[in-house]
């Protein structure tokens, strides 16, 4: 069974040892002379105005939490996408039905979402 | 030990030491990230049980929506990032009492008792099955979890919206 | 398996109809977005519907949504029988009552804009709880619960400009979001136990001798935490006054009653159909000697009606207070199932008829002074009886009977739970619920003597309701009296719908 997953394993390791052999070869071969404008923020050539850290309006929120339910949402197309073909070989339209209910629901929730202005960022 | 046994204590000891790190961590940013590390571990332990579709779950809606949005939300805020938050210890007696006694008594349900098993192979993948019963006996469920997130949604859009007043 | 499907969905139309009135009060928001002041009809209308439909169901017993794949094809994950309809019944008419609640009530007329969410969302509340009472699998019940409760999270917060009501929702979040937790973790391991989550194959799993004693003591009583806070039952109920508090009034009376019974109705099915082996032919359910229930819900009832009692006696706030007489009532009703037979089960179905008519009464009267003063301290009840003579006579009658002083229908409800109590040798239990009733008389009397006897000290003008408001209560205080007198209809009403559907 694990063996089904050496792939991904695989994936992962090349992705961890790329990523660290990148940061760490720009340390080990660029020359490194920092002076205080070097380190300063790149802001368009401007000197920077401000705190980086602005507060944010409570719309990131939103979008957020709208973000995690419509991925709940997705998550449950999946096993119905992957066993479609068999179920429809078996019961025919009737497979659909119940996703269609599903989708209904749910878009009626996204569509008052829209309607509503939650998802206005101004 | 097989080879099962040397993955399962990879993803075990990343899991707790990750978690240690997510609690003692004084920056919250840092906390953030070993907590990914954490649900990660989790997944991994998901895959080892042949429960492949939580796995996805964990991956997707933890690590990959969940928690991005935890450290967005961390980064985003106003000087969140440099505030050291505090970690003492109070009340550590009655604490590690309470705890102590609540994992003495998980631990020897978890050893003493005869959980129900059924002999058999591992499943290759239980998605097929997943998408089955969902939409066959578990249709109702179903169903019924469409119109929870409707309520979420409804829910979510009035708290967070503001009121033109 | 399409035929077994197509033939459950004729078993939950009531269900199904609150689903559908829900999308359509979506729908109707969306399109309408310039006047609502429909909404409320609309929502009234699908709870006639759906009355009218949990009223045909009266009388029929069966399982619906049976699974088709696995080994066991008998059992289906909602069990429809009498028990469960009076229960919806009961929620769908609480339902109704609360709708012309918040016609009267001007913190939800305040809200214009959002009525359309409100009526939503009360409606999440009903389909929840519709869905819980008769549910009888694990699986549907945790989901039927989070329904129940993620709607009422955002209803008790729904005042935001009010900062207690945002307390309110807050704390109401943290407390549910640890106890539902905690009652999955008991789902959990009942699962790890007999690899079931229909509670009738768990029944008959339990008996089995490998079944780990220790271990399903502990799952239960996970599982009681998950259902003692939504009953709000002590050691689980800190959350119920301050909510209670800070929520619209509308939305706390509705918690008080609505959410409750649906709470008792989870907790009775839980217990008649999971741990019970036979019901004996004067009546009294034997449980499998596996956990013993009788106990731990005498302990926790009695703890519960003194907490909510002593408690109540400080209070100044008028919710507050009724927030803890809701919690001392949750304190007798589980007395009534602490007996485990069908005349405690008889018991709690009169009292919940009774408690929905006095509770909501008493609110209401709560609702229209508040109206008026803009605040619920009991203060504001000085010299009442003589400004606003209708009111304070309501409010009397609705305070005694829920201490439970004849001639009322709390007097009733409470002396069918003590005769089941003392039919069942609990004579020392029945003794000390009768010094709570005892002790409770103290604050509702206090309540009294505010609107009878002080003298007001600031000059307010004259409170009276209109015809609207005279009729509600007039609804809700004609049967109180009446089945004060004359009370067999409703006993008899209750004891034809005490059957569960059996193992």
């Amino acid at each position: 069974m694990i063996e089904q997953y050496l792939p991904i394993i695989l994936v992962l390791v090349v992705a961890a040892v790329f990523a660290a052999a990148i940061v760490f070869s720009s340390r080990l071969f660029g020359p490194q002379q920092p002076s205080k404008i070097k380190i300063m923020p790149y802001e368009s050539g401007k000197d920077p105005v401000g705190s980086t850290h602005e507060r944010v309006s409570i719309k990131y929120y939103i979008v957020a939490m709208m973000f995690i339910i419509f991925d709940i949402e997705v998550i449950y197309l999946y096993p119905w996408g992957v066993e479609f073909r068999n179920l429809y070989n078996e019961y025919g339209f009737f497979a659909f039905w119940p996703m269609l209910v599903f989708l209904i629901v749910l878009e009626l929730g996204f569509l008052y979402i829209y309607k509503k202005g939650a998802l206005k960022w101004d | 030990m097989s080879i099962y046994d040397v993955i399962f204590y990879l993803f075990a000891i990343l899991t707790i030491g990750s978690g240690y790190l997510v609690v003692t961590s004084k920056n919250i940013v840092h906390s953030a990230f070993y907590l990914l590390f954490t649900l990660f571990g989790v997944a991994g332990l998901y895959v080892l049980l042949a429960a492949d579709f939580i796995a996805i779950v964990q991956l997707m809606v933890y690590v990959g929506g969940i928690l991005i949005l935890l450290l967005f939300g961390v980064m985003l805020t106003n000087k969140v990032t440099d505030v050291k938050i505090r970690t003492g210890t109070i009340h550590i007696i009655p604490a590690v009492i309470g705890t102590g006694l609540l994992m003495g008594v998980i631990v020897s349900m978890m050893l003493r008792t005869n959980w129900k098993s059924e002999p058999g192979e591992l499943p290759f993948t239980t998605t097929y099955g997943l998408g089955r019963i969902l939409l066959t006996d578990y249709v109702l469920v179903f169903e019924l979890l469409a119109m929870l997130l409707l309520i979420a949604l409804i829910g979510a859009a009035s708290i967070a919206r503001r009121d033109n007043e | 398996m399409i035929n077994e499907i197509l033939n459950s969905i004729t078993f939950i139309y009531p269900e199904l109809a609150v689903s559908i009135f829900l999308l359509i009060i979506v729908l109707v928001d969306l399109v309408f977005h310039k006047d609502k002041k429909y909404i409320p009809y609309i929502s009234l209308a699908g709870l006639v519907i759906t009355g009218i439909l949990v009223l045909n169901q009266i009388g029929i017993t069966h399982f619906a949504f049976v699974p088709q794949l696995s080994a066991v094809k008998k059992y289906g994950m909602m069990t429809i029988d009498p028990f469960g309809s009076y229960f919806k019944l009961l929620v769908v008419v609480t339902s109704i009552l609360i709708i012309f609640f918040t016609i009267a009530s001007e913190e939800v007329i305040d809200l214009k804009e959002r009525l359309g969410e409100f009526h939503a969302l009360i409606y999440g509340m009903i389909l929840g709880m519709l869905v819980m009472i008769s549910a009888s699998d694990l699986i549907l019940i945790y989901l039927s619960l989070e329904l129940l409760s993620l709607s009422s999270y955002v209803l008790a917060g729904f005042l935001k400009l009010r900062e207690r009501s945002s307390e309110a929702s807050l704390k109401y979040v943290i407390y549910g979001s640890v106890s539902s937790g905690l009652m999955l973790f008991g789902i959990s391991i009942i699962y790890g136990l007999t690899g079931s989550t229909n509670l009738y194959v768990i029944n008959s799993l339990i008996q089995g001798p490998q079944i780990n004693l220790f271990t399903l003591s502990f799952s239960s009583i996970l599982m009681f935490v998950g259902i003692g806070y939504k009953i709000s039952a002590a050691p689980f109920h800190f959350w119920t006054p301050d909510v209670y508090e800070g929520a619209p009034i509308s939305i706390t009376a509705y918690l008080s009653v609505a959410s409750k019974a649906a709470g008792f109705a989870l907790l009775i099915r839980f217990i008649q159909t999971g741990f019970t082996s036979f019901i004996s032919e004067d009546g009294y359910w034997t449980l499998i000697a596996v956990f013993d229930w009788q106990a731990l819900l005498i302990a926790i009832s009695i703890l519960t009606m003194t907490l909510g009692n002593f408690s109540a006696l400080w209070q100044d706030n008028l919710k507050r207070m009724l927030a803890y007489s809701s919690i001392a009532h949750a304190g007798y009703i589980l007395l009534g199932i602490a007996v485990l037979s069908n005349q405690g089960l008889i018991a709690v179905l009169i009292y919940f008829f009774v408690y929905m008519l006095m509770n909501i009464g008493a609110f209401y009267v709560v609702m229209l002074i508040s109206n008026k003063t803009g605040s619920e301290n009991i203060d504001d009840y000085d010299g009442l009886g003589a400004k606003a003579p209708f009111l304070g006579v309501a409010l009397a009658i609705f305070l005694i009977s829920l201490t439970g002083l004849p001639p009322t229908a709390g007097f009733i409800a409470k002396l069918y739970l003590f005769i089941a109590l003392i039919d069942a040798n609990m004579i020392v239990v029945a003794i000390i619920a009768l010094l709570n009733t005892v002790v409770s008389l103290y604050y509702y009397v206090r309540v009294l003597k505010h609107m009878y006897l002080t003298k007001s000290e600031r000059e307010q003008e004259n409170i009276t309701p209109s015809i609207g408001s005279l009729v509600y209560l007039l609804v809700l205080l004609i049967p109180i009296l009446f089945f004060g007198i004359y009370f067999t209809p409703i006993v008899e009403f209750a004891r034809s719908c005490v059957s569960l559907l059996g193992i």
